[in-house]
């Protein structure tokens, strides 16, 4: 923690009271926000900008924002830090491919079955792993992961080790519009869930489940859920990203270095968080991009370093250490802690 | 009861609010609750108490359904939740507040304060809207009650024991269960908190009409807020009766009071 004389110049220059006006504005006008955000979003291709690799950057972006944010259904706002959440995606993406090519099914309703079947696969995988805690947790959701892209390399439909090849598929620019609707549904969607019961019992079970229980509530009915709400999103994204990449291999589909990729998004950008997970996928994904073509080789260094970093030093990420900040200010001013009494007895003038 | 022979209350609601019958747990060779039976009847405070180890929580856990009993039943309201589920027990009208006070403390006060609310129900309606005003209001009712006020958008986190306390106690007031277990609420919190703790307290049971059974070892406390005292020694009851009866009585003295 800092001192006063270490954060006085910061302090002056930028009160904590406007942060935290800011803030209270930001949530008041979430709404406002999501479409303003939508429009600016859909406006590129509007100008011209339908192909090349900025195009591709952005949706990727996009992609990753989808990923982090569903991460942060279950990792963040109900606390449990999933390492399989890839298995999802490569189901979403397997099936569509499946679809697409052997079944000549249409690319929308190809996605509709992707989605189906993702969804059967969460909802019976949660109510197992789901009753694990913590790094038991952890583990048999990497242990899902590894299974399921063990499975999909032995399976002659899904090509085996060697994967798919996707040919005719849609131009670049209807994925972007794809990953762009995906992510500001699901922006909207967690936006409202987060201010309904539904929301307050994700977080009461990340803060206490033992409580949760005690107060009423069937915790594996609402973790499950939240499990499944995390897998619709994920299935979406892995859906259309085989046919975006034009292949898809057990390598890319199940792909762990992503699923550590997207929680660091998360937890940069701040767990718990509607824009954290946001923020956090399109800094972080901006800059292994950059590193990615100036330090060639390099991205996976920079991304344990920023991890590291991080965990240690912001450990709320950026929106965390942002609200911290400007509520910290608030809650000494409101006489917080002057009026928090509490373990030491009163003293008495009477003698 | 008995003295209610002319009254026009149905059988139903004759039933005391809890009933235990010969509640017995062990853990390995130990019997921590040895075939106990309380009653606590509608409107009643009623205490707990017992020297460390007496069985108290163990026979708290066993009524909440966080442990199953190995032999005996609970009744709540009649109904026999021995074998219920802890979430199922609390929703039929069983609230508790935890020793070592447990509040979710990543969410605000307000957050706490609404998800304690039994009016959401667990529909998926109830799930799926935000809370309305007049929910709102209440909480804002409550914390004015008890003076944390200015803290209703503060992490409940950051608010001191003896607030989180409060803030636990005020969401049993949201909850309005039909019987509140409190486990040491005069715990760890300091002498001019507790008198608004006993103030609360009454007052809930005078006007809310709450039911409400405790475990307490702060004997003033206690002796000056129960309607009826059970008193447990290794596991077994040893005494039962009104704080004078139980500060008389000689079993209980040698096990637990001692002389003055």
């Amino acid at each position: 923690m800092s001192t006063e004389s270490d954060d006085g110049l910061l302090r002056s220059v930028v009160p904590p009271a406007w942060v935290d006006q800011l803030f209270a504005r930001c949530q008041t006008h979430g709404w406002t926000l999501i479409l303003i955000s939508a429009v600016v979003g859909a406006l590129p291709p509007v100008f011209g900008l339908r192909e090349g690799y900025v195009m591709t950057v952005l949706s990727e972006m996009f992609l990753f924002a989808i990923l982090a944010l569903s991460w942060d259904i279950v990792g963040g706002q109900t606390g449990y830090p999933s390492f399989g959440n890839m298995a999802f995606f490569g189901i979403g993406a397997y099936t569509t491919a499946i679809l697409v090519k052997d079944a000549a099914i249409a690319f929308p309703i190809a996605i509709l079955g992707a989605a189906i079947a993702v969804l059967i696969f969460a909802a019976i995988n949660g109510l197992i792993v789901l009753r694990l805690r913590g790094h038991y947790f952890a583990i048999a959701t990497l242990g899902i992961l590894l299974a399921v892209q063990q499975v999909t390399r032995n399976l002659a439909i899904a090509g085996g080790a060697s994967g798919k090849i996707l040919f005719d598929v849609p131009p670049g620019v209807v994925f972007y519009y794809f990953f762009l609707v995906v992510l500001v549904v699901e922006i909207a969607v967690i936006y409202y869930l987060t201010q309904t019961r539904f929301g307050f019992i994700l977080n009461a079970i990340r803060d206490d489940e033992g409580k949760a229980t005690a107060m009423g509530f069937n915790t594996t009915y609402y973790k499950t859920a939240a499990w499944m709400l995390a897998a619709l999103f994920t299935g979406l994204a892995g859906s259309a990203y085989g046919l975006f990449n034009t292949f898809i291999d057990p390598q890319t589909a199940y792909n762990g270095a992503w699923n550590v990729e997207l929680i660091a998004m998360a937890l940069m950008g701040g767990t718990g968080t509607v824009a954290g997970p946001v923020i956090g996928a399109f800094g972080l994904h901006t800059v292994i991009e950059y590193v990615e073509t100036a330090f060639v080789g390099w991205q996976l260094v920079l991304l344990g370093a920023a991890v590291i970093v991080t965990v240690i030093g912001f450990p709320k990420g950026v929106v965390g250490t942002i609200r911290e900040y400007a509520n910290e200010m608030d809650y000494y001013e409101r006489g917080g802690m002057a009026a928090a009494d509490s373990e030491e007895p009163e003293v008495t003038t009477d003698e | 009861m008995s003295k209610s022979t002319d009254s026009d209350r149905s059988p139903a609601t004759t039933d005391p609010v809890l009933r235990t019958e010969g509640i017995t747990k062990r853990f390995g060779g130990l019997t921590a609750v040895d075939s106990v039976d309380v009653e606590v009847h509608d409107g009643e405070i009623v205490g707990l108490i017992g020297p460390n180890g007496a069985g108290k929580s163990t026979l708290f856990n066993c009524i909440t359904g966080t442990l199953t009993a190995d032999e005996g039943r609970v009744r709540l309201q009649g109904d026999d939740v021995t074998d219920w589920p802890e979430h199922k027990i609390a929703r039929a009208g069983l609230g508790r507040m935890f020793q070592e006070t447990r509040i979710f403390g990543g969410m605000s006060v307000r957050k706490n304060l609404l998800l304690a609310a039994q009016e959401g129900g667990a529909d998926i309606g109830g799930l799926l809207r935000r809370p309305d005003d007049s929910l709102v209001g209440r909480t804002n009712e409550l914390l004015s009650y008890v003076d944390l006020d200015g803290l209703a958008d503060t992490q409940a986190g950051r608010l001191s024991f003896g607030q989180q306390k409060l803030i636990e106690f005020v969401m049993e007031l949201m909850a309005e269960p039909d019987l509140l277990l409190m486990d040491e609420p005069a715990g760890g919190i300091n002498p001019s908190m507790l008198e608004n703790l006993i103030e609360y307290i009454r007052t809930a049971n005078d006007e809310e009409e709450a039911t409400i059974f405790l475990i307490e070892h702060n004997m003033d406390f206690v002796m000056e807020i129960a309607d009826r005292i059970y008193v447990l020694a290794h596991g077994e009851r040893i005494g039962e009766g009104t704080p004078e009866e139980i500060q008389n009585d000689q079993r209980v003295i040698d096990a637990y009071l001692g002389r003055e």
